[in-house]
């Protein structure tokens, strides 16, 4: 029977090969992925928006994140930036580049640069920040920012998530800029600079890939910023309706 | 028949003597239709699951496996006990079986029972690379029955694997659709007060914990032998016969609670190892585990065999019938359970719940019952008053309870039906604290991701006791390849031989391993993304024969293309 | 087990025993009218010996002729407690219930009996004394012997009672001939 052939040929082999070796030696060592940290990436728009503002004006906004990385180490494109249509022309544009690193069991540090790039002056910054979740399900992402100028501003962003079923979910979105210095060519002043609240709610239409929401948001300046936009013929404080969609690829 | 190292060490010697048999597989690219949702998927002989291999006790097997896939494959033989070459893990037991290659496993078969066998490559068995494995034993089976079924279990996700990965790391609760809403918010305020359900809502926020989270990954069709619910895998009987039903979970992420309304089933066997009968109506299979029953339906009807996933987020389904196309009713889903505070007790400065039933159990008097102290014990073993399971935490939101108010198999009960080893103390004790980070999804064994781990190294005919610690809030089906689990029911020589043990949160499990099998193994949580995401460790059994040494020492360079 | 509880389960185990011992002593049961009574040494036919192993029994099946008394030589040569009991399958049934119990009150341990527990006073008289004629419930080496009379063709067989070994198959045929 041919069978018998490869066993007795096995058999041959397995005892004539008997080299003496190490009993604490590792026999091979592991190479595969599963030995390697696992990369990941992902894309994600948490804001892709028309707003219609109660002086009728009309922009476009969103906010994006590109990350690819290890638990350990994660580079991260984060941009966001406001279109108006009606000036055609970017109120705002900016674009992060950060390395992020876990720090606590719930929050990372993110450090890198940040290019603001809308119609009228460039600014580029340095960016340290901290991002994670706090107790209560409040995301949160806080940084610190300091212009080759040398000016400094931080921000804080805080988001809630209120689920009213598995599918429909109302974000509540808390934006908060302050500058400890003024900058008075792109309009910013000491002190508290701005708010954005928001509150969307979204439906999960595909997974957590595609959720259309819809919501208000409200922008307000403060202090010096305030007069500086009075000055320049802009509004102070404005209210919008947003349509949009969370994307997630 | 107690097996000793020495007989161990001279079966090793004996494989050109006795049976052989040879068996081919191929690895294919294969369409998976769950009646639901139509998928690419991998699979064996062209099938997803792959074919019934059944194999003799004693039998010199030679399995050749040809890759047709345009990557890197293998195949683990789940339970099997075999030398470490022929074990199927890559960078572990072998480099791989590369794409277009025809390798041939061969081993002897020195057990008998139900097993599986799956892919250890990547994501291809979640992906459907897995199939069924009978051995029939030398002697005659401690049980009689009339036919029998392989009853294999699959959660097939619409996504494929490596996306489910990508979404399970960027957001953890992607796939939970049975999270907390306002409106239970609601109804538990009118349950509990107003009060007591903020300040429980304010205890796990504080923590950042979703008693919610049971199942990382919903949204999957149950399958049974590759029939989705709709499609229903049908198994005929003769009224009056016992059937024996070989339940195999193969899923990815899935426990599953099995029940036949209308039948009492009788467990045999765990894992592959014949276990005292136990009479029950329901059961819960961890991801990896088998379980045997005995069913005998008397009446002209058909019987639906429901697996309702632990999360309550979806089902198999399949029919017991006299004739094809009969149906019986197929229940609801229950409501998913919540996890409790109690389920918290492995987490480090939570109050360390030493769960280990495995010591309660001992510590029950040798049944000394002249009075009717002690009474209360047998609650554990009925869990009727009220849900109660030594191998869940006191007070856990996820003991299992019997749809029909009946007998919900625990662990506890479970023991060997002839003991495999002797009894003897444990030479020492490894701790294995299961730990993880749920909103990172990372997944670790002491706090350190397989990528970061020394490889566990054991003593070749030492007796080890490993201590599993359940710090997460998940359960974890822990298998050791290559050596058996022991698992410490508390009832010593009895207690029951298994390839796979579940691990409740919040509870601490003993078993004991004989560490009879020289060479490298993998012993990892079978959860497929939990295992992906460091949930992994490499154990090394130091010494023991010589000849089984010799394998790989020679070759390490070209090891590791898993890629 | 609270005591309600308890007093609900004592009553329970004494029911199927009353019907049992109303049947076989005074032969107007339906059930036991199957199955026979036990029998004289001096009417004895024939010798049985049947083997009980974990967990079945060898020979798995016997002939018996309608009337006919036969000795039991029950050996128990397994690792487990097993029973040796003639009845019907509705008899078996019945007597699962009262074994349950045994196990649940560690009357039955494994390979052990516990017999003070099986002594012990259940309430209305009863304990879990397992002495009905139609059966022996033996230790790991112990034999003991029935003698039993088979009454008429029946559906007869001989099973072990304790919880999950019927059901796994520990049972045997009797075939009238």
């Amino acid at each position: 029977m041919k069978l018998w052939m490869p066993l007795i040929a096995s058999a041959v082999v397995s005892l004539s090969v008997i080299p003496a070796l190490a009993s604490a030696q590792e026999r091979m060592p592991d190479t595969t992925q599963r030995k390697q940290p696992l990369k990941v990436w992902g894309a994600q728009f948490e804001e892709l928006e028309y707003r219609y503002s109660d002086s009728d004006e009309e922009i476009g906004v969103w906010d994006a994140d590109f990350f690819y990385g290890t638990d350990n180490f994660k580079a991260r494109w984060l941009s966001s930036g406001e279109y108006s249509f009606e000036e055609q022309a970017y109120e705002k544009l900016e674009n992060q580049l950060v390395g992020q690193i876990p720090i606590s069991t719930f929050f990372d540090a993110k450090a890198g640069v940040r290019f603001d790039t809308p119609e009228g002056p460039d600014r580029t910054y340095a960016v340290l920040g901290v991002a994670g979740l706090a107790p209560q399900w409040f995301e949160i992402d806080a940084n610190l920012y300091v212009s080759k100028d040398g000016d400094t501003s931080a921000d804080l962003d805080a988001e809630y998530e209120l689920l009213l079923t598995n599918y429909w979910i109302l974000t509540a979105t808390f934006d908060a800029t302050a500058a400890f210095s003024e900058d008075r060519e792109i309009g910013v002043g000491k002190g508290l600079v701005s708010t954005e609240t928001g509150l969307r709610l979204s439906y999960d239409l595909v997974d957590r890939a595609f959720s259309p929401y819809v919501g208000v948001v409200h922008e307000r300046k403060y202090g010096d910023t305030a007069d500086f936009a009075r000055a320049d013929g802009g509004s102070t404080e404005d209210w919008f309706v947003v349509v949009g969609a969370r994307l997630s690829f | 028949m107690m097996r000793t190292l020495v007989a161990g060490a001279l079966s090793l010697l004996l494989p050109a003597i006795g049976l052989a048999g040879e068996y081919n597989l191929t690895v294919d690219r294969v369409t998976i239709d769950t009646g639901e949702f139509v998928k690419e998927g991998v699979g064996y002989n062209g099938t997803s699951p792959g074919p019934t291999l059944r194999f003799k006790e004693g039998e010199e097997v030679s399995i050749n496996v040809t890759n047709n896939l345009d990557e890197m494959t293998s195949i683990h033989w789940h339970g099997l006990i075999l030398p470490f070459e022929q074990d199927g893990v890559p960078g572990i037991s072998f480099p791989g079986i590369k794409p277009g290659e025809t390798f041939t496993y061969r081993f002897p078969i020195t057990q008998s029972g139900t097993y599986w066998f799956h892919s250890h490559s990547g994501f291809q068995e979640p992906e459907g690379a897995s199939g069924s494995i009978i051995i029939e034993p030398e002697g005659r089976e401690p049980f009689r029955y009339d036919r029998e079924y392989v009853v294999q279990l699959t959660d097939k996700h619409p996504h494929a694997s490596e996306r489910v990965m990508r979404n399970l790391k960027i957001t953890p609760d992607y796939y939970n659709r049975k999270q907390q809403t306002v409106g239970e918010f609601f109804s538990d305020v009118s349950e509990n007060g107003f009060l007591s359900t903020v300040k429980e809502r304010l205890a796990w926020g504080d923590m950042r914990m979703m008693q919610a989270d049971v199942e990382d990954l919903q949204g999957f069709t149950g399958m049974i032998n590759g029939k989705g619910p709709e499609q229903n895998w049908t198994g005929l009987f003769e009224p009056g016969e016992r059937i024996r039903l070989r339940f195999i979970n193969s899923s990815a992420m899935t426990y599953f609670d099995i029940r036949i309304p209308g039948l009492k089933m009788t467990v045999v066997q765990a894992d592959g190892n014949n276990v005292q009968p136990v009479n029950v109506d329901e059961f819960r299979i961890g991801v990896a585990e088998t379980y045997d029953v005995i069913v005998r339906p008397k009446d002209e009807q058909a019987y639906t065999i429901f697996a309702e996933s632990m999360g309550r987020s979806g089902y198999a389904r399949a029919t017991l019938a006299p004739e094809e196309g009969m149906e019986a009713p197929v229940p609801g889903l229950r409501e998913p359970a919540r996890l409790t505070m109690a389920d918290m007790g492995g987490m480090p400065g939570m109050d360390h719940g030493d769960m280990g039933s495995a010591n309660k159990m001992a510590e029950m008097p040798d049944m000394d019952h002249s009075n009717m102290e002690g009474m209360d014990h047998s609650a554990m073993m009925m869990p009727e008053g009220g849900a109660s399971d030594p191998f869940y935490a006191k007070g856990s939101g996820l003991v299992p309870t019997a749809a029909n108010g009946g007998k919900f198999l625990s662990y506890a009960d479970l023991k060997a039906q002839k003991p495999l080893y002797e009894e003897r103390e444990p030479a020492r004790e490894i701790e294995l604290r299961l730990t993880g980070n749920m909103e990172r999804y990372t997944w670790s064994i002491n706090g350190v991701k397989y990528e970061d781990a020394e490889p566990i190294r054991l003593k070749y005919g030492e007796r080890v006791r490993f201590k599993f610690v359940n710090e997460t809030m998940m359960t974890h089906p822990m298998h050791l390849h290559g050596m058996w689990s022991i698992l410490d029911v508390g009832a010593g020589q009895w207690n029951p031989i298994k390839h796979t043990v579940s691990v409740q949160p919040g509870t601490t499990v003993y078993m004991e391993t004989e560490v009879d099998a020289p060479g490298q193994w993998a012993f990892h949580c079978h959860l497929t993304y939990h295992m992906a995401a460091g949930m992994f460790r490499k154990v090394i059994v130091e010494g023991g024969p010589e000849s089984t040494q010799a394998a790989f020492s020679e070759q390490p360079s070209e090891i590791g293309g898993d890629v | 087990m609270s005591l309600a509880k308890f007093a609900v389960a004592a009553v329970a185990i004494s029911m199927p025993l009353a019907a049992l011992g109303a049947g076989t002593h005074g032969g107007g049961h339906g059930h036991s009218a199957k199955s026979g009574e036990p029998g004289k040494a001096s009417d004895v036919s024939r010798s049985i010996t049947v083997e009980m192993y974990d967990n079945y029994y060898e020979p798995e099946a016997i002939e018996v002729k309608p009337g006919e008394t036969v000795r039991f030589l029950v050996q128990n040569k397994g690792q487990l407690v097993h029973e040796f009991n003639i009845g019907t399958p509705d008899m078996h049934e019945a007597h699962q219930k009262e074994m349950m119990m045994m196990v649940e009150h560690g009357a039955i341990q494994g390979g052990k009996l516990n017999h003070d527990m099986m002594e012990m006073d259940m309430g209305h008289g009863k304990s879990m004394k397992h002495d009905d004629p139609n059966s022996v419930l033996l230790e790991p080496g112990e034999s003991q012997e029935i003698i039993w009379t088979f009454s008429e063709k029946g559906n007869i067989e001989f099973a072990c009672n304790v919880p999950g070994h019927y059901q796994a198959g520990m049972y045997g045929e009797v075939n009238f001939n």
